[in-house]
């Protein structure tokens, strides 16, 4: 199970170009070739252009990161006005806007897009093709995510950062109470995200059930990319309805529709349910990719198969679907009938039970393997004692009396924290650390990596337990200050040392990767000896792939290889071609061709941006920015002179084929 | 064999039919479209259950010689992209060069069917909760009816201009799918609109 992957590749490549050649007209695989069509363009231009599903999956890694550092920094500000009784750091105004950008950030400009952004960059890896589906919809996803973090932004410098929540309930965003532009840059930057997020999940359903290696059946696609699967169809059923939702909210505000006025038949409860419908959904958006990162790092630290792969698979659609059946635990507090009550309760409480299936059969393949602790490792560890504690603060508040009873308090504010960093963020940086080696070519430092956890480790208690028990005292959350007789003080101060050391543990992983980023060790093609196909091709690997896209025969692809596994040959290299496969058993059904570089994502990104955020200030810019999309729409479909000279020449080789016959 | 290789390159490159990527990518973008609708549905529906007076009182019964027309041409120009649809799969160029014009010539109808409709609708979407949603769903379906028909314009003409090839071939059967979905989407939508006002109409006042 060594080191099957890497000879094998080696071998591939060490093939004469042509061998295995029975139609000899055709083209063969041949690096160089590859090199060649696959290129990367030059350039600001290039850089605008670029398709290529690995330098689209880092831009938004790191632009995720970016936001990351300045929600955290928000975060930070949060917790220094906090740190003692009537402290006067942030007026209420200021902190109001503070702790909406945090969650806003945090959610939409942060653990959605990067969780996409693994994705983008590993699914094609690991299913064994050289590109995504559709690659210019991902570039397109790529600005128009940026463009609508952009625009939150401008517009907090402008003061008119949005201030009524990262859900920003109505009537507190509505038209009566929220005059000014703040909630409609909230709405807005939410079409943003949205559509960047549903491009994504487009590409990489797609791309997972057509584009997979021979072989790689369903029951052999890595954990990692069934959690990919399951979030691009929950992405798919549950973005529409916050698109729809805030939607609603701008059309209320800008052209006085009554959706959510109950003076006119529209109902603020309304908005709650739309937006829950999504939000609920979100959080496992967020959470399952998780999931996949926990199985890949397990596996390969365990040294065997993740045990249960049909329970940890069931388990992961089990989640989705019972995601969109619970999200009126979030509305206890508005005076729901009492059945509806009870049965989101149970229904809250019996999402526990994938969980716990999967947190079981993570224990039986760590107790049956042979673990060996590394950085990746401890994040996995971590995340386990944290979202555990998280997961059991969750049925706790499942219970509607207690739940009513600490609503809206730091309780909550506890338990999501636990949820969502011990339950994404911990998986999320043992991923980082994981697979280091693979985007720069160089091992982190290990060190430094373990002390990065223990800080994390130490700073996130440390912040976010004494929580629980203010949230208990009947803090309530989303209070610029509080006063001095209160007794919260102590904990308050607690919670803001905390907050220190987790940016102190961030701060000693980006020091960690930029140092090894140029200076580490050489990793090679597979310093774990890990199994998933990514691990097959150079670190970082080329731009086209595999020259030889791989087949496969177990689930876990490099250690259930042959010696001479076969590959598969007869790719056009002068072009760019994917081979697409069934979608149930992975026999090939037919070559295509995907598109190369293109300006056309860059500029549809910007005539939606036009039409978007113009809206906001002006109605008919909605229009206008129609009218700019389906001008670019027109250059996007325009045909390639290459295809069009192709299918000519292919013409005129049928008329010459025929013609000894006639 | 001596090398244990699986030659694809027997395989065709590109097809017409739905093993196609971008076919895929179609139905996807529908299904999220699709959602949106049955959003839109939804709100409808939420609404109705919070107001005793739904659809408001002050809303007369509607005229259904314009909405009937209008349905009954969506329906009508499924026939020519049909034709053009199954002509693309077997790489025939005049049914698609005639199928998606006439979906145009079919959309523009429509558009001027609708705004007929709204102009007599009789309420705007600030009137009232149930003006909002039904301006809503008008915009939503409006906007879908407005994409599919430059589509086929674009498409129509992308196949005149140049040789078609069987990317653009692939481009006409996504069209023709696409133009269904706007069909089949609109008929929740007129039974809504139209029909339950009818239903639900309460004695002379």
């Amino acid at each position: 199970m060594s080191k099957q992957g890497t000879p094998r590749v080696a071998q591939a490549s060490s093939l004469r170009p042509g061998r295995g050649a029975q139609a000899g007209s055709l083209r063969y695989t041949d690096r160089a070739a590859l090199e060649k069509t696959w290129a990367h363009a030059p350039g600001l231009l290039g850089w605008l252009s670029e398709t290529d599903h690995k330098k689209i999956g880092l831009r938004y890694i790191i632009t995720a990161l970016c936001f990351f550092t300045i929600a955290g920094i928000e975060a930070a500000l949060m917790r220094l006005q906090l740190s003692r009784p009537e402290n006067t750091l942030l007026n209420p105004d200021l902190y109001n806007q503070i702790f909406t950008m945090h969650g806003t950030t945090m959610m939409f400009l942060f653990a959605v897009p990067v969780m996409e952004g693994m994705a983008i960059y590993f699914v094609p890896l690991m299913v064994g093709t050289r590109n995504v589906a559709f690659p210019k919809l991902n570039a397109f996803g790529y600005f128009i995510y940026l463009a609508g973090g952009i625009f939150l932004y401008t517009m907090f410098v402008l003061h008119a950062g949005p201030d009524a929540g990262w859900f920003a309930y109505v009537p507190l965003s509505g038209p009566q109470f929220d005059p000014g532009k703040r909630a409609d840059t909230w709405a807005q930057m939410i079409t943003f995200t949205e559509i960047s997020a549903l491009s994504v999940a487009i590409e990489i359903s797609v791309t997972a059930f057509k584009q997979r290696a021979v072989g790689m059946s369903l029951n052999r696609i890595p954990l990692f990319v069934w959690s990919m699967i399951v979030i691009s169809f929950m992405i798919i059923f549950a973005m529409p309805a916050v698109m729809l939702d805030s939607g609603f909210l701008c059309l209320d505000r800008e052209v006085s529709t009554h959706f959510f006025n109950r003076s006119e038949g529209g109902d603020p409860i309304f908005y709650q349910h739309m937006f829950w419908f999504f939000g609920h959904p979100e959080v496992y958006i967020i959470f399952i990719p998780a999931l996949g990162y926990v199985s890949s790092i397990l596996t390969v630290f365990t040294r065997r198969k993740i045990f249960g792969y049909p329970v940890m698979v069931a388990s992961l659609v089990f989640t989705a679907f019972m995601a969109f059946g619970l999200w009126v635990h979030h509305m206890f507090a508005t005076g729901l009938p009492q059945l509806g009550q009870s049965f989101f309760t149970a229904a809250s409480m019996m999402i526990a039970i994938p969980t716990g299936a999967q947190i079981f059969n993570w224990i039986v393949t760590i107790w049956t393997g042979r673990l060996t602790i590394r950085t990746p490792v401890l994040y996995v560890l971590g995340w386990f004692a944290v979202f555990i504690i998280g997961g059991l603060s969750g049925i706790i508040l499942a219970s509607v009396p207690l739940d009513v009873q600490v609503h809206d308090t730091y309780f909550v504010v506890a338990h999501f924290h636990y949820v969502l960093i011990g339950g994404a963020l911990f998986p999320l940086f043992g991923a980082f650390y994981f697979w280091f080696p693979k985007w720069t070519g160089r091992m982190y430092g290990e060190k430094l990596g373990q002390l990065s956890f223990w800080l994390l480790l130490i700073g996130f208690n440390l912040t976010f337990f004494p929580m629980h028990i203010l949230g208990l005292e009947g803090m309530p959350r989303r209070v610029y200050t509080y006063q001095q007789g209160l007794g919260w003080g102590p904990l308050n101060a607690t919670a803001s040392i905390g907050a220190g050391i987790i940016a102190l543990s961030v701060l000693t992983t980006v020091i960690n990767f930029f140092v090894n980023a140029r200076s580490g060790a050489f990793a090679g093609a597979n310093p774990w000896n890990a199994d998933t196909l990514e691990w097959s091709v150079s670190s970082p690997p080329p731009p086209y792939n595999y020259v030889y896209p791989p087949v496969v025969s177990g689930p876990n692809a490099l250690w259930d290889a042959a010696p001479d596994q076969p590959y598969v040959v007869g790719l056009r290299t002068d072009k760019r071609e994917v081979l697409v496969t069934q979608v149930l058993d992975a026999q090939p059904s037919h070559r295509e061709e995907l598109p190369g570089h293109s300006l056309a994502p860059f500029l549809l990104a910007i005539a939606t941006t036009i039409g978007l955020a113009g809206s906001i200030f002006f109605a008919w810019w909605f229009p206008i920015g129609l009218g700019l999309v389906g001008l670019v729409m027109i250059y996007w479909f325009w045909p390639r002179k290459e295809d069009v000279i192709d299918h000519l020449v292919e013409e005129q080789r049928e008329i010459l084929r025929e013609e000894p016959a006639v | 064999m001596t090398a244990r290789v699986i030659d694809v390159s027997e395989l065709p490159e590109g097809t017409t039919d739905s093993r196609a990527l971008i076919w895929w990518g179609n139905l996807g973008m529908m299904v999220i479209e699709g959602t949106m609708f049955a959003m839109a549905i939804a709100t409808y529906l939420y609404l109705r259950t919070v107001n005793i007076d739904w659809p408001p009182s002050t809303v007369q019964p509607p005229v259904l010689f314009w909405p009937t027309l209008d349905l009954a041409i969506l329906i009508v120009s499924v026939a020519p992209v049909l034709w053009a649809d199954l002509a693309a799969k077997r790489e025939e160029k005049t049914p698609v060069l005639i199928g998606l014009p006439a979906a145009v010539l079919a959309g523009l109808v429509i558009l001027f069917c609708r705004y007929r409709i709204l102009t007599n609708l009789g309420y705007k979407w600030s009137d009232h909760a149930y003006g909002s949603v039904i301006w809503v769903i008008f915009g939503l379906h409006l906007m879908h009816v407005i994409a599919a028909t430059c589509e086929c314009g674009l498409v129509a003409f992308y196949c005149a201009v140049w040789p078609v090839t069987k990317k653009k071939y692939l481009d006409v059967r996504c069209t023709a799918v696409y133009w269904y979905f706007v069909v089949i989407t609109w008929l929740p939508f007129y039974f809504i609109v139209y029909i339950v006002p009818w239903m639900q109409r309460k004695g002379p006042s």
